[in-house]
């Protein structure tokens, strides 16, 4: 069609969708936040004007820009158009069926719905302007400073955008907000930023751990004093820290274990045996970091005992021993009762009541104020569940980058092959074992004083088989996967309560699913990558070119002043 | 200990370890010939029992029936039924689930058979109850008499026997006769032994090994809809969560007789049945399913081939 | 570098203090209706379900009448039902989201008492009373030291009988009206069943009978028979079994089928018509107890089922329905006395804690009343007997 044409078609539809926020939504105000203002608009509907905003600038900026000039070759304006429209068109959709499904009935959307929609779909004909050119948005040079003040704004946004998408109580706002960040995050990458966001990430990679860590420190005063969401958070924090050992376990050294919750449950229940409640049976008084670390050791010494006589056997028997070990640890904590053995973790029972943790009088039961701002209970231990993630991070990252760590994913690839240049595959696998079991066992002693309490029937198979998908879905090997993945399971049955009779079901089809399409995870080793797709000559190249640019790239910056 | 006792508890050892072991051909099937842990099979064995009471529901619940009928007539169909659920279920299941991972590091398919593990139960158990007439799953279900069978004994001497406990055992030795018929006298059950040799040249010999491995899919699945059936009957009742517990417990059995080797999981199932048996025998029976799996865990360290398996090429 | 990463976090900071000022538009709308708010926490998915839901239609059931008469000084009632899966985790989660809202006056809930134990303090902590229609067991009011008890808990209130009433009461009466002198015990290693099973058997001795055998099973299981063999070397006259229907049914049917014809008693998770539907013609001479009169004998009892069928829930009373309506009419009962002009109800939530201690009615399941530990003080407990396809009442009496 012609170009001519299209374009003010596309430009009167964007108009028409900023328009739209002026009128009213949705009919009643318990829809979603709001909706029956004129031109009051609300945040929702905000966020659909950002859409048709980015839209329409795209799609008017052809007409200011030389076609051959710089700037015109720095952004791929049609795509982002084209991105931004469909977003559009996508979130009113959303928009449309949540006013529907929440107030009974499309009789629920007022005009301005419809306008939004309607505008949304004529900016959508932008979709048959011709394609940009490949964006050189990622080969801009700029100074160090513009680079760090960038990955704090997305920082900044990401902790904006999961305080909001967090405060929704209700599952219609929250997957609503979910589309506009699905829609915003395609609008971005069609701009060709995220290529040189993760340029720029990848040269400062030390500003972006310390800022990704200042926006999750800075987490809990999102909240306005609330816990209820902190407490979600504190439990994403301890899967992620026990799903991080995991992937040690199988991301980097390959080994499959199917009972990895009883090591999180080791370290659990001996720091609950060895707390102040009145249930426990071998309390001393230590400080938390002492127990912390007995909890890891225990645990550690259970990998060492199961390890020890199976790591000789190969994979698939790994998986069903672990297996057996998850259930034998089960029954084991549930028969130490004092009828079927000794009393040690009061059998199904547990051990429950154990009081909160005290550093130096900063007592962790109690809600504090700091800057104004109420910090719960929660609250105080995410920020411990946060310094100890910090630490199995640092851990990690670190074992991955030495000598230890190029041996564990030389066993992984092959291990006869890592054997015969003289790795030690056994003392390794037992290290990662072990070593997985630790940072699982400290998490776990964390776990108690969180919960309170401690019983064996937290511990059992599907606890296994979730830590698994985490590091599955996130991403095999990588940090950054595996916290993404912990974060989606725990947190999204959370919020979808609404499904919730179908949580599980969606969960073993997900699985299936991303084994299917997309095994490697959301985001990929790209070496993990490679493994998974051996036959895509194209995937190899592109790998290979990423990765010398990249290089490149990396050193041309490095040799600035 | 007491005779009588001694001789209940085998027969509740061979009763248990014969589920197990109809369970465990299934794992031991697939594995020979694709290195696949097929960690859902003990859902096709939930399906199995879930095909044979739609089967009785279909005919109008029959109560009532002459023991002929009920042996001849009704148990068959509901056999018919369990095997065609069971082995349609697996068919999809290895078509969408496993095909499209054929090659791909052994994680990826291990962690899609978890999947579709989660997936068979929360579908049954949301679903099954939803067809008219059909009861609730999300609690158990009581499964039908089978007259003849159902609440019936044998007396020998002192020890009484269960007629579901003679059926279990039957529906061994009588699988296990046809199994080694088909494995080793027929042109099919051949072409599988090879497959499961070298694939690679049972291909280049002409074997079809798509056809080959769904036919090990489906063989696997009929026999767990018998063990379903069988369970049904020996324990009266079936939920949407009967399959797991049994199939970590065929798994074992199969590991421990030799995964791969169909001789092996009949001999782990028993040794595992008996195992259990004992163990609650002597000792508290809290402590039971720990030494089944301690069992496993000692096998598997001492003789990592299983009891009766060859010694095993590291195909890792 | 570092002072670069102070700015950064700054930086960060200021954008987010400035970002955090939209996005706060629902408030002013919501406050215009005044809200009191019923939580429910109780497995409203999974294989407990069918209880959970008559949890919460139950509590939902009060909290409608409430509203019909015309709610409490000007507040509308509204519950709130939040699934726990029977999972302690999501429980506290559960607990955490109504803690975190003012509208709050109480909770009815939970079923499990593994999940009760993480979800106490947390509520405790806000304030928020927990009237709890079916957590028996009785370290919730009375601590670790059962024969010297405190009070751990003073948020949390029940309805029903602990195992410490329910075993005792199940002794005596196969002891004194069944004549019978030996019993095994057997149970499911979690803690309703092992509590139960503690109780009744240090009852059971005290009167005098011998327990022959103690076994356990383990719930995942199916096959009970080498248990069930071992049990009948020992020649019981019962068998009493602490768990719940899904592994009862299966172990009397079993049992039965194996020659051990003598009956098996429970507490009040045998006491439900899905016991019969899946054990069977071995149902028949069964005995559970429950906490309660039975429904025959109370006008307000009957009241309540007629209430409840009228209102047309899709799923059963089941078990603990009336509990659950009488825990939210407790809790009912207590806001009106508790909260006066002026005061929001998150201020009123001490005095309703206060409240909930004095309130003295006739519900649904009996006269309702609780005591120092916040123990009901009327409690009657009953004996059913399987007879065909219903639990008939045999024997009532107080505990």
């Amino acid at each position: 069609m012609n170009e001519n044409l299209l374009r003010p078609v596309a430009i009167a539809g964007a108009g028409l969708g900023i328009a739209s926020i002026f009128l009213p939504w949705a009919y009643g105000p318990r829809i979603l936040d709001d909706m029956t203002y004129y031109f009051g608009p609300s945040f929702l509907q905000v966020c659909y004007a950002l859409l048709a905003v980015v839209a329409l600038a795209c799609l008017v900026a052809h007409f200011f820009l030389d076609r051959m000039s710089w700037f015109a070759r720095v952004i791929a304006w049609n795509d982002a158009a084209k991105a931004a429209s469909l977003g559009a068109v996508g979130y009113a959709i959303a928009v449309i069926i949540a006013i529907a499904v929440g107030g009974g009935g499309l009789i629920n959307v007022e005009p301005g719905g419809w306008l939004a929609l309607g505008g949304g779909a004529l900016a959508a004909v932008s979709w048959f302007l011709p394609a940009s050119k490949a964006p050189i948005f990622e080969r801009l040079r700029c100074p160090k400073w513009v680079q760090i003040l960038a990955i704090a704004a997305v920082m900044a946004v990401l902790l904006f955008a999961a305080a909001f998408a967090l405060n929704q109580s209700e599952a219609d706002g929250f997957l609503v907000f979910a589309v506009f960040l699905g829609a915003a995050i395609f609008t971005f990458h069609a701009t060709g930023f995220f290529g040189w966001l993760s340029l720029a990430a990848a040269n400062n990679r030390k500003v972006l751990v310390i800022s990704a860590f200042t926006v999750a420190f800075a987490f809990p005063f999102t909240q306005n004093g609330s816990d209820a969401n902190m407490s979600v958070a504190a439990q994403v924090l301890t899967f992620a820290a026990t799903a991080i050992g995991l992937n040690i376990v199988v991301g980097l050294v390959g080994l499959l274990d199917l009972g990895y919750i009883a090591f999180l449950g080791a370290g659990a229940f001996t720091a609950a045996v060895m707390s102040k409640s009145v249930f426990a049976t071998l309390s001393v008084d230590l400080p938390f970091p002492v127990v912390a670390l007995i909890s890891g050791t225990v645990a550690a010494l259970f990998g060492l005992l199961i390890g020890t006589p199976t790591l000789r056997v190969s994979g698939d028997y790994l998986a069903i021993v672990t297996l057996a070990f998850g259930e034998i640890f089960r029954i084991t904590m549930i028969n130490l009762d004092g009828t079927d053995g000794p009393n040690i973790t009061h059998g199904s029972n547990g051990v429950p009541s154990i009081p909160n943790l005290d550093f130096f009088g900063f007592d962790f039961g109690q809600s504090h104020e700091i800057f104004g701002i109420q910090i719960g209970r929660f609250s105080n231990y995410y920020w411990l569940l946060l310094l100890v993630i910090g630490l199995i991070i640092l851990v990690f990252a670190n074992l991955n980058h030495s000598r230890i760590g190029r041996g564990w994913v030389a066993i992984r690839e092959d291990e006869m092959a890592a054997e015969s240049m003289g790795v030690n595959t056994f003392g390794l696998k037992l290290l990662a074992f072990a070593g997985g079991a630790f940072l699982a066992g400290v998490a776990g002693s964390v776990k108690a004083y969180t919960d309170t309490s401690v019983s064996p029937d937290q511990y059992v198979f599907l606890e296994s088989a979730f830590l698994l998908a985490a590091v599955v879905l996130g991403g095999m090997g990588t940090i950054m996967g595996v916290l993404i993945g912990a974060t989606l399971l725990k947190l999204l049955p959370e919020k979808l309560r609404y499904f919730e009779d179908y949580r599980l079901l969606l969960f073993g089809a997900l699985m299936v699913v991303m084994m299917r399409f997309r095994p490697e995870g959301i985001i990929a080793d790209e070496r993990r990558q490679l493994e998974f797709h051996d036959t895509d000559e194209e995937l190899a190249e592109e790998v290979e070119e990423d990765l010398t640019t990249h290089h490149a790239h990396l050193n041309a910056d490095k040799e600035l002043p | 200990m007491d005779p009588t006792l001694f001789f209940e508890q085998v027969v509740n050892g061979l009763s248990l370890g014969s589920l197990y072991a109809l369970i465990a051909v299934g794992y031991t099937v697939v594995y020979g010939i694709i290195q696949l842990i097929n960690f859902a099979h003990g859902e096709i064995f939930m399906m199995g029992a879930f095909g044979a009471l739609t089967v009785y529901l279909v005919l109008g619940s029959p109560t009532d029936l002459s023991i002929p009928m009920a042996l001849c007539v009704l148990l068959p169909a509901m056999i018919l039924g369990g095997m065609v659920l069971a082995a349609g279920t697996a068919l999809i299941m290895e078509r969408f689930a496993y095909r499209p991972l054929r090659g791909a590091p052994r994680l990826a398919p291990l962690i899609s058979a978890i999947g579709v593990s989660v997936f068979l139960q929360e579908f049954m158990r949301l679903f099954y109850g939803r067809i008219p007439g059909f009861p609730d799953s999300k609690r158990g279900i009581a499964f039908p008499r089978i007259e003849g069978i159902t609440g019936n004994n044998i007396d020998i001497g002192s020890v009484s026997i269960k007629m579901s406990s003679i059926f279990t055992i039957a529906a061994l030795l009588i699988c296990t006769a046809a199994l080694w018929y088909y494995i080793n006298r027929t042109k099919t059950g051949r072409a599988m032994v090879a497959t499961s040799q070298d694939p690679d040249i049972a291909r280049l010999m002409g074997i079809d090994v798509d056809a080959v491995i769904m036919r090990a899919f489906v063989v696997g699945a009929a026999l767990a809809a018998i063990a379903g059936v069988a369970h049904g009957m020996y324990i009266g009742n079936i939920d949407f969560k009967m399959g797991f517990m049994a199939g970590l417990k065929a798994f074992t059995a199969a590991v421990l007789g030799g995964i791969g080797n169909i001789n092996g999981a009949l001999v782990g199932g028993l040794v595992l049945g008996m195992v259990e048996a004992f163990a609650a025998q002597l000792g508290p029976t809290a402590w039971k399913d720990v030494w089944a799996f301690v069992i496993l865990i000692l096998v598997l360290v001492f003789r990592p081939q299983g009891l009766v398996g060859a010694k095993v090429v590291n195909r890792a | 570098m570092k002072r670069k990463s102070l700015i950064v976090g700054a930086a960060a900071l200021a954008l987010l203090a400035t970002m955090a000022g939209c996005g706060t538009r629902g408030e002013a709308s919501s406050a215009e209706e005044k809200i009191l708010t019923i939580g429910v926490i109780a497995p409203l998915t999974g294989d407990l379900s069918p209880f959970g839901k008559g949890i919460q239609y139950g509590a939902q059931l009060a909290v409608d009448q409430a509203n019909a008469a015309g709610g409490i000084a000007g507040y509308t009632l509204q519950l709130s039902p939040q699934d726990d899966q029977a999972t302690p985790d999501v429980g506290k989660n559960a607990a955490t989201l109504l803690a975190g809202d003012d509208t709050v006056i109480g909770v009815v809930g939970t079923m499990n008492s593994s999940v009760a134990q993480p979800v106490i303090p947390v509520l405790g902590a806000a304030n928020i009373p927990m009237v709890s229609p079916a957590n028996t067991s009785p370290a919730l009011t009375k601590g670790d030291d059962l024969t010297n008890p405190t009070r751990p808990n003073v948020n949390f209130f029940r309805l029903c009988a602990s195992d410490d009433k329910q075993g005792p009461f199940a002794a005596k009466y196969l002891y004194e009206n069944l004549g019978i002198k030996t019993v095994a015990t057997v149970h499911d290693k979690k803690v309703y069943g092992q509590g139960l099973v503690e109780q009744f058997s240090a009852a059971f001795e005290a009167l005098g009978g011998t327990v022959v055998a103690a076994e356990t099973i383990n719930p995942d299981d199916k096959d009970y028979n080498t248990v069930i063999t071992k049990l009948k070397a020992a020649n019981p006259e019962a068998i009493y079994y602490g768990g719940e229907v899904p592994q009862a049914a299966p172990l009397s049917s079993q049992a039965k089928a194996a020659g051990l014809t003598v009956p098996l008693m429970g507490g009040d998770g045998l006491y439900d018509t899905n016991y019969m539907e899946l054990a069977g013609a071995a149902a028949e001479g069964d005995l559970a107890t429950s906490v309660g009169a039975p429904t025959e004998t109370l006008t307000t009892a009957q009241e309540f089922r007629a209430a409840y069928e009228a209102a047309g829930f899709d799923s059963g009373w089941s078990a603990y329905g009336a509990y659950a309506y009488d825990s939210a009419n407790v809790i009912i009962a207590a806001a009106k006395e508790a909260l006066t002009e002026g005061t929001t109800p998150k201020d009123a939530r001490p005095a309703i804690i206060e409240a909930i201690g004095k309130v003295n009615f006739t519900g649904a399941t009996g006269s309702v009343s609780f005591d120092a530990l916040g123990d009901n003080n009327y409690l009657v407990l009953t004996v059913y007997k399987a007879e065909g396809p219903a639990w008939v009442a045999v024997e009532s009496g107080e505990a």
